[in-house]
């Protein structure tokens, strides 16, 4: 539990690296090989007699000794006193068992240690500075679009080339692990290129076109990469979508042939809905057809009504290059046979079977079956395939009509650069531009290169295409691409950092003034502008981005339940529906400014029908849209009962009470466990013997190296042993001798009674639980909600410097700050931002 | 790109008939002497231990069930049992496979965590047209670094290799690109001449990031350069429409890949080339194998899983076999025996095992390269050390012609001689 022991090389992760699957145990070991030349013990009498007993000596337990501490906090063993305070303030050391610490004993030892690590606190010069770094490409994203004024990049994915961002502890926003390199810069450059050029137009005006498209000429596009198979065309009465998978796309306007604004017109309904059960089709009758347009990256969903034709309105600035697609998006239709949709062709015949017998047998009998080829009988998809009256969408026909303009150039540019722009105003046409890029005023003569660069470029490439280059040069610069630079004052670095931390962009100019004038240097007027940007739905990409890295939600599927024991899980991409609900329960407490505590004490989540299959509830409606959901059981609600995290720190076959008591602990309560010591051999999980989980771990019981660690990590683990790899609930384990069944054997004979499962598990504090109710109410203690505050901070902070902060005492300053305000959420947010770790100045 | 896309796949039915080596005046000049060349085949989660390592050492070992299509080149391999870097179990850290540095402790050693492959590229420098190729479906495998200790990402897509390696532009298309390599470089002209101003008020905490900035504005101006120089050569005509008759499958999409890369060692485009097979990748079209590759790692021992565990393993070393038999068939110019020969070929991973998350004992053989080889060797010491895989590299590095007797963790160098 002393954060120094972790090994530095246990937290580059990538994106794909789950932190809980690393390993299959852990111990915590103290791991610091200094003890040997300090001085005496820290304290005359306290620490000495109430923890030396055990933590001394040549094998001192959880390799943690008293010699270690040194007489007073040292740069290289504060990390042992904050998290000796930590443990001693949670009355998990000295463990109940061993010692007769009284309340006022173990009170003065906490005032010892916190005095101690407070002045060190005092008399230390740590300087909280961050290290610059790049820009992630989210937010690079985001800051060229405000940058150049416009809706988004554009849509002809111009950012697709740029190399993917590597996570850190799930964060995109660590600097080490971003890296800069020659790699990176040329693939800016090129996405700069394809955004500067869908954004400025040269030229004389393109002429508009109008596109009338009939359903005959709607293609669908192939799914699979056999290319030999003809496309599927349209009928007559209209282009229905079948496949999920399919994209359509219109045979005369598969690519927008030049940038501008278009006109697309859709007449379409929606057809069937519920014609046949929801259980055959995975498609809740409450759901609405719905039809998406796909622009390149840019996408927008329409709800169709049924069998009434709706004329859907689209005006879009699409880019050179986009392709338009249409699709049903929906998570159904994967129920059958392997999920490809061919098999789903075989309900049709279970349809009329029932419902037109005639039918069903006039089919049935014309079936050829051909000598030698393989005998289809009735049942068969093949047969049904042209009876398929499934939920789908249809287009009767549409139109599209582009480029169109509402000036020329367009306004758009005109707002960018003005009319006529020409190189001798250059320095004044690119300041402004420069000035938002760069998240600061322009200095005198500091545009002089890029100026010299545009006008340089005139005789070989014109006025306008001159300027692009120049624009590109203001944005493939440092001043852009670095964040935090020392090149910013103090003021606009913490304008640029909020604006970073909220909405993942460039601050806007009124954030810059503000900050200027002052209005944030008070926790007051933090907290005003962070309700205000709250509340105006700018913040989207925080809401979004920081809950799913702090949640490790990338990471879902990096270990997936099997698809063979949990086929809803992936028929229904039910991890989609598991973020969401971890996403929808943050934003919802965000914006309710629910008390941070709230995750974990929380009786209730947001869910849908899926989710309810998962969470065995049969009460919730019949559809997609996660609502609030109020569970009477005890057991679930917040964080601690979601299958997102039961999923994410499961294997695909079992679970382990260890990965999960490492996800609680960093993850809620800012405890950092150390893996196992490298020389420890760990058993590979043997799923074809009998014993469970409790009788594989007994090691850790049995054995002191395992023991004096792992008394203190399982505890926090076992409580979720009733949920089972995608976090359905579970009284008892599979037999795991059994071999997997297939479907039709489980619903033939009963399932074999199980061995009971045993989530019970006591603390070294003696405080017991019997099952994840009983462990649920231990972490809404005192100390528990301590810990999860802390830990909520540190997360921010993490999300907002990228590394970690591991300044104990202003962390305590924040978590202080929270108290004042009952740990609301807003004034917890700023209180993070008020403090010198966001704002790195020193005290 | 896309019409020349189109235009490859849509050309199918041409052979893959290799040009004469005569005419090969589109590459670099040819080198009078055989170039030594490197390539490194890699895998995020290590190799089932009892599939993998063969149960007898020596040089008549029996081939193990994983490798066992290399058994031809039985007397032309060593594997090395027992080898590692050192690092404690769980996933990330082979990403350390080809340096034995993790990124965070890279600053303790004068080349970061470089990988062994990037090492050898910066040897040959701009003597080829691409001092490294580095291909993978999917996503790769964080094997390659380079020396400021930033990845070096693989291409991921067969077409685009193509497109790197071997498609020629019209001269029209040409006169485009030279253009555009004009004009970025005078974008970079200018970040350089702002990169003062920015740079003056830097403090020492922030000179690091600004410098691997600048070196990275540096770097690319260089490559911009030498890219203009190599535009006006042709690259060698290479036909991949064979690869893409019917299905494509994961199986011809690398055999696509290994072709191009042995055709660009046969044409000396470039003599490093790695090729990674990805955790994320769906290797369901292989007969048998119905789950995730990560999902197979954690099998709990379960007789299926693992089956289906070794039969990707097999697959892997199947599609290298496919690739060696390939540079063996090919003799090498201006001098003695096959290109299989003159190429060091390094086999391995950073992890020992998924199903324990062992970072010891790392699957690890080297084939070809003219080395000596040894058959199946303990890699352990005396008293029963691992050796560190660094060792290895050291040999490596030594065969590859680099005068060196250390590197990153090594300790000595691996015997094994070369004529």
């Amino acid at each position: 539990m002393f954060r120094t022991a972790r090994l530095p090389s246990a937290f580059i992760l990538d994106s794909f690296m789950n932190l809980f699957d690393r390993i299959l145990s852990w111990c915590i070991v103290g791991a610091l090989g200094f003890g040997t030349a300090l001085p005496a013990f820290a304290d005359e009498g306290l620490i000495k007699m109430h923890c030396g007993k055990c933590h001394s000596g040549a094998e001192p337990k959880g390799d943690f000794s008293v010699h270690d501490l040194g007489t007073a906090p040292a740069q290289e063993s504060i990390d042992l006193w904050t998290a000796s305070l930590d443990l001693v303030k949670a009355g998990e050391m000295p463990p109940a068992k061993k010692s007769q610490l009284t309340t006022s004993g173990r009170h003065k030892l906490v005032e010892f240690l916190s005095d101690k690590v407070q002045s060190y606190a005092a008399q230390s010069q740590h300087s909280h500075e961050i290290a610059p770094r790049r820009i992630n490409n989210r937010e690079f994203k985001n800051s060229v679009r405000d940058a150049l004024l416009i809706e988004d990049v554009g849509t002809h994915q111009p950012t697709d080339n740029l190399i993917g961002d590597s996570l850190y502890e799930g964060f995109d926003t660590h600097g080490e692990t971003l890296g800069f390199s020659n790699f990176h810069l040329e693939q800016y450059i090129d996405s700069l290129r394809k955004i500067v050029d869908a954004t400025i137009l040269d030229g004389q005006q393109p002429e508009s076109k109008h596109y009338e498209i009939d359903s005959r000429q709607i293609r669908s596009a192939h799914t699979s990469q056999n290319l030999k198979r003809p496309e599927r065309r349209g009928k007559r009465e209209g282009f229905d979508f079948l496949d999920p998978k399919e994209l359509a796309y219109f045979e005369d306007f598969p690519v927008v042939p030049t940038t501008g604004w278009y006109k697309i017109s859709i007449r379409c309904t929606g057809l069937d809905r519920g014609y046949y059960e929801a259980e055959k089709t995975g498609i809740y009758d409450d759901d609405p057809i719905q039809l998406t347009v796909v622009m390149g990256n840019r996408e927008r969903t329409f709800d169709l009504p049924d069998n009434n034709i709706v004329e859907l309105e689209l005006t879009e600035w699409l880019a050179a290059g986009t392709r338009l697609r249409f699709r049903y998006p929906t998570d159904g239709l994967t129920l059958r046979g392997n999920g490809n949709f061919k098999f789903q062709n075989a309900i049709a015949g279970e349809y009329i079977k029932e419902h037109d017998p005639e039918l069903y047998q006039q089919v049935a009998d014309s079936i050829v079956n051909k000598p030698g080829r393989r005998v289809l009988r009735p049942e068969s998809w093949h047969h049904w395939v042209d009876f398929w009256r499934g939920p789908r969408p249809r287009i009767y026909s549409a139109s599209v009509e582009g480029p169109l303009f509402d000036s020329w150039p367009p306004a758009r540019q005109v707002a960018l650069l003005g009319k006529n722009p020409s190189v001798e105003d250059a320095a004044s046409i690119l300041e402004p531009i420069a000035e938002r890029a760069w998240r600061r005023e322009v200095r005198e003569g500091e545009l002089e290169p890029v100026v010299q660069l545009v006008q340089s470029k005139k005789q070989s490439l014109g006025d306008v295409a001159a300027f692009k280059e120049g624009i590109i040069a203001i944005l493939a610069s440092p001043p852009f691409l670095l964040l935090n630079t020392d090149d910013l004052t103090p003021q606009e670095e913490f304008a640029a950092k909020f604006s970073n931390f909220l909405q993942s962009t460039i601050p806007d100019r009124e954030l810059r003034e503000a900050v200027e004038a002052g209005d944030f240097e008070s926790f007051e007027g933090v907290y005003e502008e962070v309700q205000r940007r709250l509340e105006s739905a700018e913040c989207d990409p925080f809401l979004k981005t920081f809950p799913y890295a702090w949640l490790k939600l990338n990471d879902i599927n990096f270990m997936a339940p099997d698809p063979d024991r949990y086929p809803h899980y992936h028929r229904k991409k039910v991890s989609d529906d598991m973020i969401n609900e971890a996403l929808t329960f943050f934003r919802y407490a965000v914006e309710e400014d629910l008390p941070v505590t709230e995750f974990i004490s929380a009786d209730y989540s947001f869910i849908n029908a899926d989710l309810a299959v998962v969470y065995g509830i049969d009460d919730a409606p019949q559809d997609s849209k996660l609502r609030k959901y109020t569970f009477t059981d005890g057991r679930r609600g917040g964080f601690l009962g979601m299958g997102a995290f039961h999923t994410v720190t499961a294997d695909s076959l079992g679970t382990s009470p260890i990965h999960r008591a490492i996800y609680v602990m960093e993850n809620f309560l800012a405890i950092h466990p150390s893996p196992p010591p490298a020389d420890v051999l760990i058993e590979e999980p043997d799923i074809r013997s009998a014993r469970t989980i409790r009788e594989v771990l007994e090691a850790h019981r049995s054995d002191k190296t395992c023991a004096s660690c792992h008394q203190s990590i399982d505890p926090f683990g076992w409580a979720f042993e009733n949920f089972d790899p995608v976090g359905s609930w579970r009284d008892a384990y599979d037999d795991p001798t059994l071999e997997p069944v297939s479907k039709r054997q489980r619903q033939k004979r009963p399932k074999p009674e199980g061995i009971p499962v045993d989530a019970s598990a006591s603390f070294l504090n003696r405080a017991e639980y019997r099952d994840i109710v009983g462990f649920r109410q231990l972490m809404q203690s005192k100390a528990n909600s301590d810990r999860f505050i802390r830990c909520f901070v540190t997360k921010l902070l993490t999300y907002a410097n990228g590394e970690e902060p591991d300044d104990y005492t202003e962390i305590e300053k924040i978590v202080a700050k929270s108290a004042e305000h009952d740990y609301h959420m807003i004034a917890t947010i700023a209180a993070v931002i008020d403090s010198p770790l966001f704002r790195e100045t020193s005290r | 790109m896309n019409l020349n896309r189109r235009m490859v796949l849509k050309s199918m039915g041409g052979t893959l008939a290799l040009p004469l080596l005569e005419s090969l005046s589109f590459a670099a000049p040819r080198p009078t002497t055989a170039p030594t060349r490197f390539l490194v085949v890699g895998n995020p989660f290590g190799m089932h231990p009892e599939h993998f390592f063969p149960t007898d050492f020596g040089k008549d070992f029996t081939i193990s069930p994983t490798l066992r299509s290399l058994e031809w080149l039985k007397d032309r391999m060593t594997i090395i049992s027992h080898t590692d870097h050192n690092m404690v179990s769980g996933h990330g850290r082979e990403i350390s496979f080809l340096s034995g540095v993790l990124p965070t402790d890279a600053q303790a050693f004068p080349e970061k965590n470089m990988s062994l492959d990037q090492l050898f590229a910066r040897h040959i420098g701009s003597q080829v047209r691409y001092p490294s190729v580095g291909a993978a479906l999917d996503s790769g495998i964080r094997m390659s670094w380079t020396a400021n200790g930033v990845e070096k990402l693989p291409i991921t897509d067969p077409q685009e290799l193509f497109n790197h390696l071997f498609l020629n532009l019209s001269p029209q298309e040409k006169e485009q690109r030279r253009e555009m390599l004009q004009r970025n470089a005078s974008i970079l002209d200018t970040l350089g001449s702002q990169f003062e101003g920015v740079k003056r008020n830097a403090s020492r905490l922030d000179r690091d990031r600004l410098d691997q900035f600048q070196t990275s504005i540096r770097e690319l101006e260089n490559s911009l350069a030498d890219r203009e120089t190599w535009l006006d050569r042709d690259k060698p005509s290479f036909d991949i429409a064979d690869h893409f008759v019917g299905e494509t499958t994961i199986a011809n999409k690398y055999d696509a890949m290994f072709d191009m890369i042995a055709y660009a060692f046969e044409t000396d485009l470039t003599r490093v080339a790695s090729i990674e097979f990805p955790a994320e990748l769906n290797y369901t079209d292989i007969d048998g194998v119905n789950r995730s590759y990560h999902g197979c790692t954690h099998n709990g021992r379960g007789e299926d899983l693992v089956k289906e565990l070794v039969s990707i393993e097999s697959f892997q070393i199947a599609r290298l076999t496919r690739c060696l038999n390939k540079l063996d068939s090919i003799r090498e110019p201006n001098s003695e025996g096959t290109m299989l020969d003159h190429t060091i070929v390094l086999f391995g991973s950073g992890m020992g095992y998924g199903g324990t998350h062992s970072n010891r004992n790392l699957p690890v053989f080297v084939a070809g390269g003219g080395f000596k080889h040894r058959g199946y060797i303990d890699g352990r010491d005396n008293s029963g050390n691992n050796m560190p895989l660094c060792n290895l590299y050291v040999t490596l590095m030594q065969r590859f012609g680099i005068e060196r007797d250390s590197f990153n963790t090594s300790t000595g160098a691996l015997d094994l001689s070369f004529s």
